[in-house]
């Protein structure tokens, strides 16, 4: 039997063409691989390596939007034969960018990833009051979540965010992660963030930490 | 004494002169704050509201008339006299308003995009707008968006701007650099496609991207031409605006920067080079180190505001390039807005050593922000001050 996941999987790695990767895709069906196998041995390991190109220095912006658009056709392929059961679900993120920002960008770049890795994203979107942040999080089961700002002059509201969700008691069972271009590693342990991510790949590699612990 | 025209043209052809420029942009809104700090009010004719900025706006922008922060504190506007060539597009799209709402505002920018703002912030221009929608989504929507980049266009150029009176009360007016300004190859794509999808095309649709580029250098060189051939070096500066890096590094590799850019890079600096204008200046914020060789080989030969947030730091800069880039910014504005030793720290670990070096002016690595308090600059400008003179 040939390897055609790990084929796959090296297709999105070299930035091959959609068309490659869907015919790659369609050869693992025929050949009996199960959803689940496709998506972690070839889809999700596929963008690992990007990731992995990306923080090393070789893969850039374009690179990293590119192998998203290819894994979210992938996935977007896959839907009808993916099963709740089938598929392991990563954790659970509430995601947004902070009030008084609009920026949206690195967040959503981040949100493609964390998806494609497994991770269920509640996308609140963008100026989002603390109120709601802490509202989203009762209701959900979310183990992370994700404040997002390219303005200095929001930096207030993610410490403002972070106090919303300490006062309702919410804190204790949850790990902050602050992202965006406004945001310095020494300013989130200030605020007394869980971590600051500096880009996109460097987030969901906390996130995916967290959840092996 | 030397002018402030001829400083900064000593630095950038790497010779001393007798006092370095010490060069920065403050946003009418730090401006505002100033005021409100104790910034003599005396000294501004008017605080106004405008439309414009780019065609960005629609909501109204604070502007302070009649001041001059640049004078009033002792350093130089980075952008000197900027020469009135319209590289946007012809005619302009309609601002108008499309949404509106408690929060935020959604309306067309003069460039055919959907920017959104918002009503709340204090800060309606240094709150940058964002781009929900871009002009250019396919090559039908670029073939479109093309027609409005017509060179030939009189509207490009004021009226009479090249007649011996016009130069003569042009150069006289004099206040810095004589600068001419436009938009890169990526700064023009990322602008009418969106950072995301501009990327994107560089896998999804290489043709149209490289048709993109191509039209960009001909609609490029040939609306400046008539400029560049009149004025040649009376034509101090040509500011290069990319803004193509985050923090992470370049939005596009090398290999594809090499493959879509490096051949109208260059054919546009020989065009200039051979009409004597040899010092070009590449604005792009984000870290651009892992692009820099290529950058070089292009042609530009000046960098600015080199973020420090982003890891670039001008000594290492000068050290691996030499005199083949001048440089100008690099002092971390974080560092500056905190003053007392962090301020000096800053200044001292870059501004002697690169003012020895040379080809350096010194300035914060962007424009001046508003968490920089009135005390905090007065106290940086006390401090800079003195280091200055040769």
């Amino acid at each position: 039997m040939t390897d055609t996941l790990g084929e796959l999987s090296d297709a999105i790695g070299k930035m091959n063409s959609e068309e490659q990767v869907m015919t790659l895709l369609s050869a693992a069906i025929s050949q009996g691989f199960s959803t689940s196998q496709i998506v972690e041995k070839g889809v999700r390991k596929g963008l690992q390596t990007v990731g992995e190109k990306y923080e090393a220095g070789e893969y850039f912006l374009s690179e990293l939007l590119y192998a998203g658009s290819l894994v979210e056709g992938l996935l977007q392929a896959l839907k009808p034969r993916m099963r709740d059961e089938e598929l392991e679900r990563k954790g659970v993120i509430v995601l947004g960018t902070v009030r008084g920002d609009i920026h949206d960008i690195g967040k959503n770049i981040f949100k493609m990833l964390a998806e494609s890795f497994g991770f269920e994203v509640h996308d609140l979107g963008v100026d989002i009051e603390p109120a709601t942040f802490v509202a989203q999080v009762k209701e959900s089961t979310a183990q992370v979540v994700g404040l997002s700002a390219l303005l200095t002059t929001a930096l207030v509201e993610m410490k403002g965010t972070l106090d919303a969700l300490r006062t309702a008691g919410l804190k204790d069972n949850l790990k902050v992660l602050l992202g965006g271009n406004a945001v310095k590693k020494e300013f989130g342990a200030e605020i007394g963030a869980d971590a600051t991510a500096l880009d996109a790949v460097e987030g969901l590699e906390i996130c995916k930490g967290w959840m092996k612990k | 004494m030397s002018t402030q025209r001829e400083r900064f043209n000593a630095v950038i052809h790497f010779r001393k002169p007798d006092v370095l420029p010490w060069l920065e942009n403050v946003y009418d809104e730090t401006l505002v704050e100033w005021l409100e700090q104790g910034l003599p009010a005396e000294r501004v004719t008017a605080i106004d509201w405008e439309m414009g900025r780019g065609g960005t706006a629609l909501a109204n922008m604070v502007t302070v008339k009649g001041f001059s922060p640049y004078a009033y504190f002792g350093c130089q506007s980075l952008y000197g006299s900027l020469l009135q060539v319209d590289i946007g597009p012809i005619p302009r799209f309609k601002q108008r308003l499309l949404k509106e709402s408690d929060r935020h505002l959604e309306f067309i920018t003069e460039t055919g995009a959907i920017a959104r703002r918002s009503k709340t912030g204090k800060y309606a221009w240094y709150n940058m707008p964002m781009f929900v929608e871009f002009p250019v989504k396919d090559r039908e929507t670029w073939y479109k968006y093309r027609e409005r980049l017509n060179p030939e266009d009189s509207r490009r150029y004021p009226k009479d701007w090249d007649s011996e009176a016009y130069i003569k009360s042009f150069e006289a007016y004099q206040d810095g650099n004589t600068m001419m300004r436009f938009n890169g190859f990526y700064g023009f794509g990322a602008e009418i496609m969106g950072i995301p999808t501009f990327n994107l095309m560089f896998y999804k649709d290489p043709e149209l991207i490289h048709d993109m580029i191509e039209y960009w250098e001909y609609f490029t060189v040939e609306t400046i031409r008539s400029a560049v051939e009149t004025l040649k070096d009376r034509i101090d500066v040509v500011y290069w605006w990319e803004d193509f890096a985050d923090r992470h590094g370049p939005c596009i590799s090398p290999k594809l920067f090499r493959e879509f850019f490096l051949p109208h890079y260059k054919r546009v600096t020989e065009f200039l080079a051979k009409n004597k204008i040899d010092r070009i200046l590449m604005d792009s914020d984000g870290n651009i180190n892992p692009i820099l060789d290529l950058v070089v080989e292009s042609g530009i030969n000046g960098l600015w505001p080199l973020e420090v947030n982003s890891g670039m730091n001008a000594v290492e800069v000068r050290k691996k390039y030499g005199n083949k880039l001048f440089l100008i910014g690099n002092l971390d504005k974080s560092e500056l807005a905190k003053g007392g030793q962090a301020m000096k720290k800053e200044v001292d670990s870059k501004v002697p050593v690169l003012k020895e070096m040379g080809g350096y002016m010194p300035g914060a690595d962007h424009l001046i922000p508003v968490e920089m308090t009135l005390e905090k600059f007065k106290e940086y400008a006390a401090y800079i001050k003195p280091l200055l003179p040769y």
